[in-house]
């Protein structure tokens, strides 16, 4: 198998793995932050600084941490990345502290960053690891950016919270509700859909085998890790090839 | 037991590892999150008293202070700002009041606030730079008179506490506190009072008070408790022209006699009247039955009716009213058995009976019951033989 660039393993979080529009991980900050442009950057930046540190420390420590115990590591890793931050923001940052509340604090539990953890930075170097993280952080932080510049912009008629003319008078306040973050998240994933023409990352690519409960549930045979693996409900990795779809 | 001994050591160096440097980040974090929640609760008192330098919280418990108080701060120019909680309608007001050395208030603002009318938010403003005396004269809003008597009460309260955080005296007394007291000086043979309902028109008092021990009768005019026992003897210290007034007002509730009229005899009146008396000056009572939020409500209304009673002159001016029985909304519509609202009644007549202020949260009520107040007007020209 060709190796990776370094180059690459930064590119690929921005667009053909983007963790929210392609991996779809990270959706509940993704809707509860990107009513507004700042909210959204700074739950970006903050989950990718707790992202590149998490990658790096699990990367330096991942032949010291014994298999078994991996994840509960891997969690006290990030949580400890987290609370740091936490701490940071509430110091030098209230504004932003206070916008971000409970989400800043979930980003503990956020899929992407366990996930790059198990997936990438328990198995990869400490230089490649940082590229991961900052690319998927990255990646992470536009895809918020993306959301939050059409929900602020057409819901709320403002960008960083300045008026902007004749938007403004017709805003569609819908879009900066639950419902509205739904229809964005949806048009978005469809829009990277079609720029990638569907060659982003496939869903059998990231199957049960870099699921981070992978190891959990390992006493049952693993579906990804059979050969005839279920790429579509009810249809074979073989049949597919049969008929000619994936 | 190697296996999980490594795993158990990992995991536990680890989770020290992040406590270290938690409490590394801790140490430089802290000092600075302190200081900026001090700067932005400091923000809160630097609003009501702008020239204010270093507050100091005070431990409120450790003095006498009006039950609204609930936290003071000093501040190195010898003032005070006073964190109230006080009730308007039915929601909880905080307000928070600024009171400089001298006594005079340096603002008051309203920092949460359950109310609808919203008037609290700039009700504050009035009362900067006012002393204490100058302060009670602050009117109140039309509209919104209960939630802004609550505000002048905790501003009132705010003077006081300063006063005595200050090391001087005050009168702290509840409004309950001072009537039981004044009860208690005007007849002090009397033993707990209970408010009489007046049917007749009692020149210059306000109210009348009985004791339950049958010493005699406290009436209220003006500023003055005059109590009048069993026998007509006034028993308080008065000029002549207010015990006259006293002993008039005695004579006509004492001798009050009520003759139902019977309501079938007379065409148009409205079924909100359930029973009518004519005094023997040629008043009326009336006992009504008010549809509020218990007939006319759609969620759990009781299907019960207000029960009124109002005395009114033969000129249609309504001299008392009482709410009888009600089984409103617990907390919003049963407002309407609070005498703040019902003695707002008083006085009224068909044209400014609209003044009233509605109850917040309870429109059917406040609705049912002044029409059937309304309906005492109408009942009394039909009375008179006017629309007979």
């Amino acid at each position: 198998m060709k190796k990776e660039t370094n180059l690459s393993v930064f590119l690929r979080g921005l667009l053909i793995e983007n963790p929210v529009f392609v991996l779809v991980l990270g959706t509940c900050p993704t809707l509860a932050t990107t009513a507004s442009v700042v909210g959204a950057l700074a739950m970006g930046l903050a989950a990718a600084a707790v992202l590149v540190c998490s990658n790096v420390a699990i990367s330096l420590l991942r032949n010291l941490i014994p298999s078994a115990v991996r994840i509960p590591c891997y969690i006290v890793i990030i949580a400890g990345f987290v609370t740091l931050v936490q701490m940071l923001m509430h110091a030098y940052l209230p504004a932003l502290y206070e916008l971000l509340g409970i989400y800043l604090a979930l980003i503990t539990v956020n899929c992407i960053i366990l996930g790059r953890a198990e997936m990438f930075a328990g198995k990869n170097g400490v230089l490649r690891s940082a590229l991961d993280g900052a690319g998927m952080g990255l990646g992470f932080t536009l895809a918020l950016l993306a959301m939050a510049c059409v929900r602020e912009i057409f819901g709320g008629g403002t960008f960083w919270g300045l008026e902007i003319p004749f938007i403004s008078n017709y805003k569609i306040e819908f879009l900066t509700k639950a419902p509205g973050g739904f229809l964005v998240f949806g048009l978005l994933i469809a829009a990277v859909n079609a720029i990638t023409k569907c060659r982003a990352i496939k869903k059998k690519d990231f199957g049960c085998e870099t699921c981070p409960s992978a190891g959990a549930c390992a006493a049952k045979p693993c579906p990804a890790a059979d050969e005839n693996l279920t790429t579509k409900v009810g249809m074979t990795e073989k049949e597919e090839k049969e008929n000619g779809n994936g | 037991m190697k296996k999980y001994l490594g795993s158990i050591v990992s995991l536990t160096v680890i989770c020290l590892a992040v406590s270290v440097l938690l409490a590394a980040a801790n140490g430089i974090t802290a000092p600075v999150i302190e200081k900026a929640e001090g700067e932005k609760a400091n923000a809160a008192l630097l609003a009501v008293m702008p020239e204010g330098k270093d507050f100091q919280e005070i431990d409120v418990s450790a003095y006498t202070l009006p039950t609204s108080v609930t936290g003071a701060y000093s501040e190195a120019g010898g003032g005070h700002v006073l964190r109230l909680a006080t009730t308007g309608y039915a929601a909880g007001l905080t307000i928070m009041c600024g009171v400089d050395k001298n006594g005079k208030i340096t603002g008051a603002a309203c920092i949460s606030s359950g109310e609808t009318l919203g008037y609290e938010k700039t009700y504050g403003e009035r009362f900067a730079g006012l002393a204490a005396e100058e302060a009670a004269l602050v009117a109140t809003v039309a509209g919104a008179t209960k939630t802004t008597t609550a505000y002048k009460k905790a501003v009132a309260d705010a003077i006081n506490a300063a006063t005595i955080l200050s090391g001087g005296s005050a009168d702290i007394r509840t409004e309950e506190e001072i009537l039981r007291d004044n009860l208690a000086a005007a007849l002090p043979a009397g033993e707990s009072f209970a408010k009489e309902f007046m049917a007749e028109e009692l020149q210059g008092v306000s109210a009348v008070y009985k004791a339950e021990n049958g010493a005699g009768y406290v009436f209220v005019l003006g500023e003055s408790f005059i109590g009048i026992d069993a026998g007509g003897n006034v028993v308080s210290e008065a000029d002549k022209e207010t015990q006259a007034a006293a002993k008039a007002a005695f004579t006509s509730h004492t001798s009050t006699v009520l003759s139902e009229i019977e309501l079938s005899a007379y065409a148009g009146i409205s079924p909100r009247v359930e029973k009518a008396y004519r005094t023997a000056s040629g008043n009326y009572v009336f006992e009504l039955s008010a549809a509020g939020y218990g007939i006319n409500g759609e969620y759990g209304a009781s299907g019960k009716y207000i029960r009124i009673k109002v005395s009114a002159t033969a000129g249609g001016k309504i001299i008392d009213c009482v709410t009888l029985e009600q089984h409103e909304t617990e907390n919003v519509g049963s407002a309407c058995a609070d005498p703040k609202y019902y003695e707002q009644y008083r006085g009224k007549t068909a044209e400014t009976l609209g003044e009233v202020d509605t109850i917040a949260g309870a429109t059917y009520t406040h609705r049912g019951y002044s029409v059937a107040v309304s309906k005492v007007f109408e009942a009394i020209e039909i009375l008179k033989g006017a629309k007979r």
